[in-house]
């Protein structure tokens, strides 16, 4: 299978997630779509691993996913937070730091 | 693994990785687009389970069977999980209010989406769809110059054994600096689980702090009053027991740091 099949579905899969930001209001829905986004990352990662050979793009697919389940874990404790203070996941309602 | 490893090298080798890309793409794909657009937050937390776990099949076309497995535990296993896990602790697994922006800004946000799509494709571009793999082709001409798949027979074979050497020889500090980025959002979800909102303590506790002090008082004078009054002096501190559990079922709250824990085994 040549490799830009799979570059051609990360390229769509982060496009997609990017829409979902820019779309979604959802705090939560939002830190999904910055997942798919990852995950788009991740596979063109482990196809240029497959393509060019050597293990260091599994290597950083890995601490792509470490990185990313910090993210998760800070980024909830977040969001909890901030919906128990605001009564709200709109992620345009806290705009203290705005005016 | 060995069985994924063969069955990693199998896809890659015969005509069933391109059954395995075709299906599984088009699984990733429209369960992505699923994420982004259904209302019912539970549903899109699943469609990105199900694009998790078609990503981690990719993975196995591309002979990374451990990445596959990582995949798996951590992200459809963990990460989700903490996902789903919020979603019903803030009782918002109903049908999402919040509705899209404006339609001038949707239809942006889109435009936008494809633009971006277009750009990367561009990129990609067309000589990338037909070129085969580098790895097995030139590698076997036997050129000066070919791509010499280092690793990519043992990543095969054996992809944690090959993985692991890569990543605790020459990646190591990397490694270490990942452990300790770790340990800091955990601490971090504890120090932002820890509530000390007072509204909230109300909502768990109704008004449990001030008239403590005020029954207290009441019952200390009520034993100096009456000395044989011993029901009354047993029935406050079993209410103050109460009263002291309820924050140490508070502290609790930080379950983020379980699932970080799961994070950290892959």
């Amino acid at each position: 299978m040549p490799i830009g099949y799979y570059f051609a579905v990360s390229a769509l899969m982060f496009a997609t997630g990017l829409t979902g930001v820019l779309l979604r209001r959802n705090a939560i829905v939002l830190f999904m779509c910055v997942e798919l986004m990852l995950n788009a990352v991740n596979l063109t990662f482990a196809g240029a691993a497959r393509q060019w050979g050597g293990a260091d793009g599994q290597v950083f697919v890995f601490f792509v996913i470490v990185v990313a389940a910090a993210e998760v874990v800070v980024g909830l404790a977040l969001i909890v937070n901030v919906f128990f203070r605001r009564g709200t996941l709109d992620v345009d309602a806290p705009s203290l730091l705005r005016r | 693994m060995g069985l994924l490893a063969t069955l990693a090298e199998g896809a890659a080798t015969s005509g069933a990785e391109a059954v395995l890309f075709w299906v599984f793409a088009a699984i990733a794909l429209g369960s992505a687009v699923a994420v982004v657009a259904l209302r019912n937050v539970v549903h899109a937390a699943l469609m990105l389970v199900l694009n998790l776990l078609s990503v981690a099949a990719l993975y196995l076309g591309l002979q990374s069977s451990f990445l596959s497995i990582v995949q798996v535990i951590v992200y459809a296993g963990a990460i989700v999980v903490l996902f789903l896990f919020v979603i019903m602790l803030l009782g918002i697994d109903r049908d999402d209010l919040l509705g899209t922006r404006t339609p001038v800004r949707a239809v942006a946000a889109v435009v936008a989406g494809v633009a971006l799509a277009g750009a990367f494709l561009t990129v990609v571009g067309a000589d990338s769809l037909t070129a085969a793999s580098a790895c097995g082709q030139l590698a076997g001409d036997g050129a000066a110059d070919a791509v010499t798949c280092v690793g990519l027979d043992e990543a095969s074979q054996d992809s944690v054994g090959f993985v692991g050497m890569q990543l605790f020889t020459r990646w190591t500090f990397a490694f270490e600096a990942a452990s300790l980025l770790l340990v800091v959002a955990t601490l971090g979800a504890l120090v932002l689980g820890r509530r000390r909102d007072p509204a909230l303590e109300d909502d768990l506790v109704p008004s449990a702090p001030v008239p403590d002090e005020d029954d207290l008082a009441d019952t200390a004078a009520l034993v100096a009053d009456d000395e044989d009054d011993l029901a009354t002096a047993d029935v406050r501190p079993a209410e103050d027991a109460t009263a002291t559990l309820e924050p140490a079922a508070d502290r609790d709250a930080p379950d983020v740091s379980e699932s970080d824990d799961t994070g950290r085994d892959a």
